[in-house]
């Protein structure tokens, strides 16, 4: 290890660290913009449910790298656009969120969504008020997973020179320097158990009656 | 008042869930629709407040059609209970009774104000008003959920099945609540049950239905007992119908007759003495309040002088004028000295009657001539 390196080159790490969060989570915040209508739709019609499950599994299987290499051609970006890296792990965050979405959509209890009906809720206020925040707590699971997994995919993105913190790996490789390996490596780590922190965090805000159950 | 005319409910392929209802809820009064699963009550129920639209006929609501009013300004204008309560599980108990209340507007300050002296209405101490529903039990919840239904003061009350998910015993309280409850607010109440006897018991009218979303029989519920309209209806109702329909006559005019009584601390001489060639005695406190029956044909009666309390028999359910005549016979039937015991307002024995003495006075009744809606 060169702490010296480290010392020296502090800034960019801050960037590439900085780079990396927002290529993993703007992803992740998009990608549930998507999931969170497709994943109505599929609760509402019921038809809809299997085929958009096959669908985000199909996507999901793309493998990342093939996926970042192929996307300019089809939207017409540059090969070297972050975009490309954003819409890509969009897709994956989206495919991944559905199955969560609509799985905390349809374990609303079928007494609860008839008394909303019946007591006067309008049906956009039904679904915002109701039904959706009963959903939370599997979304979360969903968002958890999606994240982490977005914040190591990042990396993958190095491959094609858009990789945040996955910078410091093909740097490392490149010149056989180890240490930019292991700030990469750690990092990587330390960002992703942040953000699983917080978004539990987030999560225990507003869902405090996911917990009631259990301690009375 | 509720009106169905001609009301009738038919699925897309052709399942008909109502058929040709014609039906009318008077006010402040609670009807029941009982039935078998898919005889349309529940369906009927739910077109009420347009949860589920009708295909054919009309539905009136004091005069007016419920289909001329948008439906969840009707809704906001109909309490409804759900089997399950129907709580929202993300809201507190406080937040939840003032759903309506907020969906019409009111300030929150108001909104909670007035759920607060709906969870007291519903017997719920104001200490619940910040659990989650999942934190109460079943009966609690369903509490809630009708003091949820009465938050903004409707005149008429929905409630499919709201008692069919908790056990006997709190179901058995809280339907007796339920009574107390209308009989101070006078709702007009439309109740969905599968349970003929909660029907009975809750019902002021009674409609039955039958497969296929056919009005069987609109009757009260002592004439649904006394003079069911079919087959149908007689076997729903059951076997025992003629014991249950005792539910819905008084002991009021039953003669009764003095029994030998004794007191605590009296001697057990002087009670053998009193009954002569009998076994039971009637032992009363100093109000002359029946405490319990003493058999004095027990062999270890001679080593005992006085009449201890730990030697009585139970009394079981005493009776008054205004019990029901199940009352008097289940009392003597289940009385260990065969006679039921009548007592005045104030708890002070008035006379005993054995179970043949309350069958001879039942069978000298006419007790068919029920009047007709």
């Amino acid at each position: 290890m060169r702490w010296d390196w480290i010392q020296n080159n502090l800034e960019n790490i801050g960037e590439l660290l900085a780079f990396h969060l927002y290529l993993a989570v703007v992803p992740v915040v998009l990608g549930l913009a998507l999931a969170l209508p497709i994943g109505f739709l599929a609760v509402r019609w019921p038809r809809l449910y299997p085929p958009m499950l096959a669908t985000s599994g199909v996507l999901f299987s793309i493998p990342s790298l093939a996926l970042f290499i192929i996307l300019p051609g089809i939207i017409g970006t540059q090969i070297l656009d972050p975009i490309n890296i954003v819409i890509a792990l969009t897709i994956y965050a989206g495919a991944l969120l559905v199955r969560p979405v609509a799985d905390g959509l349809r374990s609303v209890p079928d007494h609860v969504r008839q008394s909303a009906t019946a007591i006067g809720y309008e049906r956009w206020r039904q679904v915002l008020k109701v039904e959706l925040p009963i959903a939370l707590p599997f979304v979360f699971a969903g968002l958890r997973f999606v994240t982490v997994a977005n914040i190591s995919m990042v990396s993958v993105g190095a491959l094609i020179g858009i990789g945040g913190l996955g910078e410091l790996f093909t740097d490392g490789f490149q010149r056989n320097f180890v240490t930019p390996i292991v700030v990469g490596m750690v990092l990587s780590v330390a960002l992703a158990l942040i953000a699983d922190s917080v978004i539990v965090l987030i999560q225990r805000v507003l869902t405090p009656w996911a917990r009631a159950g259990r301690s009375s | 008042m509720i009106k169905f005319e001609n009301v009738t409910k038919r699925y897309p392929g052709g399942t008909v869930a109502v058929d040709e209802l014609n039906l009318t809820v008077p006010p402040g009064k609670i009807t029941v629709f009982v039935g078998p699963s898919g005889c349309g009550k529940t369906t009927s129920l739910r077109l009420i407040n347009r949860s589920i639209e009708l295909t054919s006929g009309r539905i009136l609501v004091d005069g007016r059609d419920v289909t001329s009013v948008p439906a969840v300004a009707l809704r906001r204008g109909i309490g409804y209970v759900i089997q399950h309560g129907g709580l929202f599980p993300h809201q507190t108990v406080i937040d939840n009774v003032a759903t309506v209340p907020y969906l019409l507007g009111w300030d929150k300050k108001k909104a909670r104000a007035r759920a607060h002296e709906l969870l007291e209405r519903v017997g719920l101490p104001a200490s619940f008003a910040k659990r989650y529903p999942a934190q109460l039990s079943g009966g609690q919840q369903q509490r809630v959920g009708v003091a949820r239904a009465l938050a903004a003061d409707p005149p008429i009350m929905l409630m499919d099945e709201p008692f069919s998910a908790v056990d006997p015993i709190v179901r058995a309280s809280l339907q007796e609540e339920f009574l107390r409850l209308q009989q101070e607010l006078g709702k007009t109440i439309v109740l969905v049950t599968h349970d003929i006897d909660e029907a009975i018991k809750l019902g002021d009218n009674v409609a039955v239905f039958a497969e296929g979303g056919k009005l069987a029989q609109l009757d009260s519920p002592a004439r649904i007992l006394a003079n069911p309209a079919d087959e149908f209806v007689e076997d729903l109702v059951g076997r025992d119908r003629g014991y249950r329909g005792l539910s819905f006559v008084t002991a009021h005019d039953l003669p009764v007759h003095p029994v030998p009584t004794t007191a605590l601390g009296a001697s057990t001489a002087d009670a053998r003495a009193a009954v002569r060639d009998q076994r039971w005695v009637l032992a009363l406190d100093a109000d002359r309040r029946p405490l319990g029956w003493l058999d004095v044909s027990q062999s270890d009666m001679d080593t005992v002088d006085t009449v201890e309390s730990a030697a009585l028999l139970s009394v079981g359910a005493t009776f008054t004028g205004d019990s029901s005549m199940r009352r008097v016979l289940d009392g003597a039937l289940a009385s260990p000295a065969g006679y039921s015991v009548g007592v005045d307002a104030d708890g002070a024995f008035t006379g005993a009657v054995s179970t043949a003495e309350v069958a001879q006075h039942l069978a000298s009744q006419d007790r068919v001539s029920v009047e007709p809606l």
